[in-house]
């Protein structure tokens, strides 16, 4: 059963190991759906190349299916499974401040990594930015830590807010998800920028 | 039809059965009723408060008491070590929580024998393993740890051990009930299980 760390009792090393080599697989999967792009990674706010969303959407969709159906073939203890705990203030902040930056730089950390692993110039000084970031959000933590720990709910599940039964959940946002794939490619055709090429 | 119309009707192909099938299913018994029975009636099964006393003394970190009275009853007496599961609680939230684990004895006790053979019978059917119940509950306890004597004239050497035990587990029981009630809220605090506990995600 899972989660397989918790359960067999791997030393850190080897779940350090297990994180590294998924990593690997994170970044390369990315890199090879063109996520290593600024331009398409950009399209997503001007609307010519919503790859991005449906993606990064169906990566969570399949993966709650999954899950759900491992958990409930007994395959993986959900108990076991961390859910992150949710910070209101932090979330939207962050959330906004992540926006910006992602707009502005072309990437998501992740991305810029992935991007910095193909040798791209643009994203080396985006991963400094990075660096600064978190930088200056270490020194400025005693100041902010009210914020940042402000208005906590705990490991919260959305379904769980709202009182539905995780398949009708897991089925509405899996519908949720195919109109805004369509919508994403109504957009696309809206907003094309024929000028724009999708080279790397 | 272009690629999104595929992934799009194969997601919610699954998504339809998702709706169907209970994702609750983890809680659904999963032994025979049959096997349940034999098991929960087994005498092997269930532990008398000299036994369980025993484990205290020897302060065996393989048992898992777990009291099934509600917390006001708890805050009032414990057997030392025990943690809270209040029975609503119980019903209520997935048990694997704290019988999850195999290489612990888990013992139910409430005051009777009533809670904790339904709890005993409802872990069992769960799947759990080593479940058991202190027989007789906190009632039993009482009789048999907190109020006998020996009545007899001559205390043979096995007799001698079993009231020593007794004594033993009396004063443990004592000291950790008669604490200022700020001290035992933070004890009973700190053995609360929490599934928020649980670490990791990218913090």
């Amino acid at each position: 059963m899972g989660p397989i760390t918790s359960i067999a009792g791997f030393p850190a090393w080897l779940d350090l190991v297990i994180a590294l080599l998924i990593g690997i697989g994170f970044g390369f999967a990315l890199e090879q759906a063109g996520f290593s792009s600024s331009r398409k990674l950009a399209g997503m706010f001007y609307g010519y190349d919503t790859t991005v969303i449906k993606v990064f959407f169906t990566a969570a969709i399949v993966a709650l299916v999954g899950s759900q159906f491992m958990s409930y073939f007994g395959l993986l203890n959900m108990n076991k499974v961390f859910v992150n705990e949710y910070y209101v203030g932090a979330a939207v902040i962050g959330g906004v401040i992540m926006g910006a930056g992602f707009i502005m730089g072309g990437y998501c950390p992740g991305t810029g990594l992935s991007a910095l692993a193909i040798g791209k110039i643009d994203a080396l000084f985006f991963f400094f930015g990075g660096l600064a970031g978190a930088f200056l959000f270490a020194e400025t933590y005693p100041m902010i830590q009210n914020l940042a720990n402000g208005n906590f709910k705990g490991p919260v599940k959305i379904n769980e807010v709202f009182g539905l039964s995780p398949g009708l959940f897991i089925f509405l946002l899996i519908a949720a998800a195919a109109c805004m794939f369509w919508v994403a490619e109504l957009a696309e055709k809206k907003f094309a920028r024929p000028d724009i090429s999708s080279e790397l | 039809m272009t690629a999104r119309q595929i992934i799009t009707s194969i997601l919610l192909i699954f998504g339809g059965i998702m709706l169907f099938i209970p994702l609750s299913g983890k809680y659904s018994l999963r032994e025979k009723p049959g096997q349940v029975l034999t098991t929960v009636l087994d005498e092997s099964n269930s532990l008398n408060a000299d036994q369980v006393a025993r484990f205290l003394v020897t302060e065996d970190s393989t048992l898992l008491l777990i009291d099934l009275r509600t917390p006001e009853e708890f805050r009032e007496c414990n057997i030392p070590g025990s943690v809270n599961v209040p029975y609503a609680e119980f019903l209520k939230q997935d048990p694997g929580l704290y019988l999850d684990d195999e290489g612990m004895r888990h013992v139910f006790y409430s005051n009777g024998d009533l809670k904790s053979g339904y709890a005993q019978t409802l872990a069992v059917g769960l799947g759990y393993k080593n479940c058991f119940v202190m027989k007789g509950g906190l009632n039993a306890w009482y009789v048999t740890i907190m109020n006998s004597e020996f009545a007899g004239n001559k205390i043979s050497a096995r007799e001698n051990a079993l009231f020593a035990t007794r004594l033993r587990a009396r004063t443990l029981f004592n000291e950790v009930n008669s604490l200022p009630s700020s001290l035992k809220l933070a004890y009973i605090a700190s053995k609360r299980f929490d599934p928020k506990k649980l670490d990791g995600g990218c913090e």
